[in-house]
């Protein structure tokens, strides 16, 4: 009786094709007569084709791994800069650095994470700036429609030095001195010989540094004596030592109130040079029935606030405060009487700062232009640097 | 790729490793590394996974040609791409991190990958009940078997190994081991199928 394993060999010898003709014939016959021996040699092939199989699939593994091991060994040799294979076919292969490696890592693992933190950020930023926005709004909402005619000169002088470059294309001039030209420049006028001055509130508001700057280029550095934010209302005192004085004033300061209908001008620098205007008093009050201004009926440009505002005999009556976008021609001015009661005041709260008012007028009966001629060497650039 | 080895289209790389050449397998493997790795690095894997997952594709490929039984209707690339992509994608519901859509950079077709993939898949239980009946039949019937038939050993060198008197008692204990191995394998064999 043979063994299983001599059936073994028999299989095997069968499976090489190393059997002779009569055995072979044997086996088969008895192949085709048994089935259990039939089906002991299906489990043999199977063993056998089996293991062949598995061996191959270890063989090719370790080849595989060797490949990658190649692979891995050549990009360690070429790490200091390396390329990059992007398996896009337009573009297979990109140089590379460590450091850049690196981030395009990171950058491939935490996109979705910045993106939406960046998101987050950019809603963040506006939603403060436009609360911010609304809140400020919120806390002024009387002033909506009322603009200040204080000049912002940073926006100016952009269009100027377009200009300027256009012109100096032009002529070949040799280029101006560039100085400072403040960051906001508003009007003021003399109040007393002796250096005090009046202005806006609004034009010195959050001012580091004050210059005043006189029709003949004199400059004098100033600073704030007095405030008054209701009315609108700021006096300076110019504090250079090499200021002497103004002189006489020619105009006086009206401490009653003006009649309606009055012939009313105003100067003021709303550019580098003085400029007039005229119109009527429209108005005793201001906007929104604020009582401490005139509404006149002059026009007025950002540049003109704290400029005086005279009647025909050359009484002061007011200063330019501001004006009123949805209404045609509409400024406003604080009246001088509040101007005066806070002279008055600011006088009795000590002897040692005497306002000597001007109380004589020399406009009076003169013509306007004789007026103006006199009144221009007391109205004065004021210039703001924050 | 600028190596001074030659390059090949589809139908030689197949040809090729079918003869058995080992070259153009490397060849192949290096040739289309970087799509999977790109693909698996998009898709929350590691250099480590991918190079797992490539190797598992290429082993798919590489034995269906050597059966001779590749049908393939499109191109090596858009295969392994497909291949590569089904491993990946079951490594990740294993890993249960999968969140529900990958990102295709290569299109994805029907290439058949899906049906080589589950005979794959069947062969390689095979191969591990193969491996767990070898470990567990014992020395020195292990070393024999894997000797002859895992590397291709001659009965000759395998007698002077083992100190067999002559190739004939070898083969008789060549023999027996298989009967052995048999018991083992069919034994788990039969119990796996009858799940």
């Amino acid at each position: 009786m043979k063994t299983e394993a001599d059936y073994y060999a028999l299989f095997e010898a069968h499976r090489n094709g190393e059997l002779p003709a009569q055995e072979r014939a044997d086996l088969e016959r008895r192949l085709a007569a048994d089935p259990d021996f039939a089906q002991q040699y299906a489990d043999f092939t199977a063993l056998t084709t089996t293991l062949h199989a598995y061996g191959q699939r270890l063989s090719t593994r370790r080849k595989l791994h060797a490949v990658q091991a190649a692979m891995d060994a050549e990009a360690a040799v070429e790490l200091e800069g390396d390329t990059l294979e992007t398996g896009v076919p337009t573009m297979p292969q990109v140089y590379i650095s460590p450091i850049e490696r690196k981030l395009r890592e990171f950058w491939g693992a935490h996109r979705a994470t910045m993106m939406v933190a960046a998101s987050v950020a950019v809603m963040a930023v506006f939603t403060t700036l436009l609360g911010l926005e609304w809140w400020r709004a919120a806390q002024r909402p009387s002033l909506y429609g009322y603009t200040v005619l204080r000049r912002e000169v940073e926006r100016i002088k952009r269009n100027q030095r377009a200009m300027n470059k256009a012109i100096k294309q032009v002529d070949g001039a040799k280029p101006a001195v560039d100085l400072n030209p403040g960051k906001f420049s508003g009007t003021g006028f003399a109040l007393t010989a002796d250096g005090y001055l009046v202005t806006s509130y609004h034009v010195i508001q959050g001012a580091d540094s004050l210059l005043i700057e006189s029709r003949d280029r004199q400059r004098y550095r100033a600073e704030t004596v007095f405030t008054d934010v209701a009315r609108d209302l700021a006096i300076l005192r110019i504090k250079d030592r090499k200021f002497s004085g103004f002189g006489r004033l020619p105009y006086s300061f009206k401490r009653g109130s003006a009649d309606l209908g009055e012939k009313v001008y105003t100067l003021g620098y709303p550019r580098e040079d003085l400029v007039f205007n005229d119109g009527s008093l429209s108005a005793r009050s201001g906007f929104e029935g604020d009582t401490a201004f005139y509404q006149i009926s002059s026009p007025v440009n950002p540049g003109n606030s704290g400029g005086p505002l005279l009647d025909e005999r050359g009484n002061l009556i007011g200063i330019i405060s501001g004006r009123q976008m949805d209404m045609q021609s509409a400024a406003f001015a604080t009246k001088s009487s509040y101007l005066m009661r806070l002279v008055d005041s600011l006088s009795a709260a000590g002897p040692s700062q005497a306002y000597n008012v001007p109380r004589t007028n020399l406009l009076t009966g003169t013509s306007r232009p004789k007026q103006i001629r006199k009144l221009q060497d007391y109205v004065f650039v004021v210039k703001v640097y924050e | 790729m600028g190596k001074g080895v030659p390059s090949y289209t589809d139908e030689e790389f197949v040809a090729a490793i079918r003869r058995g050449d080992d070259r153009a397998l490397a060849q192949l493997y290096r040739l289309h590394y970087p799509m999977i790795s790109h693909y698996v690095l998009q898709n929350s894997g590691t250099d480590d996974e991918a190079k797992d997952v490539y190797q598992e594709g290429v082993m798919v490929f590489y034995e269906k040609v050597r059966d001779g039984s590749l049908e393939l209707s499109c191109q090596i690339k858009t295969y392994l791409y497909a291949v590569c992509r089904r491993l990946w994608l079951k490594r990740l519901t294993e890993k249960t991190r999968f969140g529900g859509r990958l990102d295709d950079h290569e299109p994805f077709l029907e290439t058949g990958a899906e049906a080589d993939l589950a005979a794959a898949e069947e062969r390689d239980q095979q191969f591990a009940l193969m491996g767990e009946a070898l470990d567990r039949i014992g020395e020195p019937c292990r070393s024999l078997l894997e000797g002859f038939y895992l590397l291709d050993k001659s009965m000759q060198q395998l007698t002077a190994e083992f100190g067999y008197t002559n190739p004939d008692n070898a083969k008789n204990q060549k023999y027996k081991c298989l009967v052995r191995l048999k018991k083992l394998f069919f034994s788990h064999y039969k119990e796996e199928e009858s799940f």
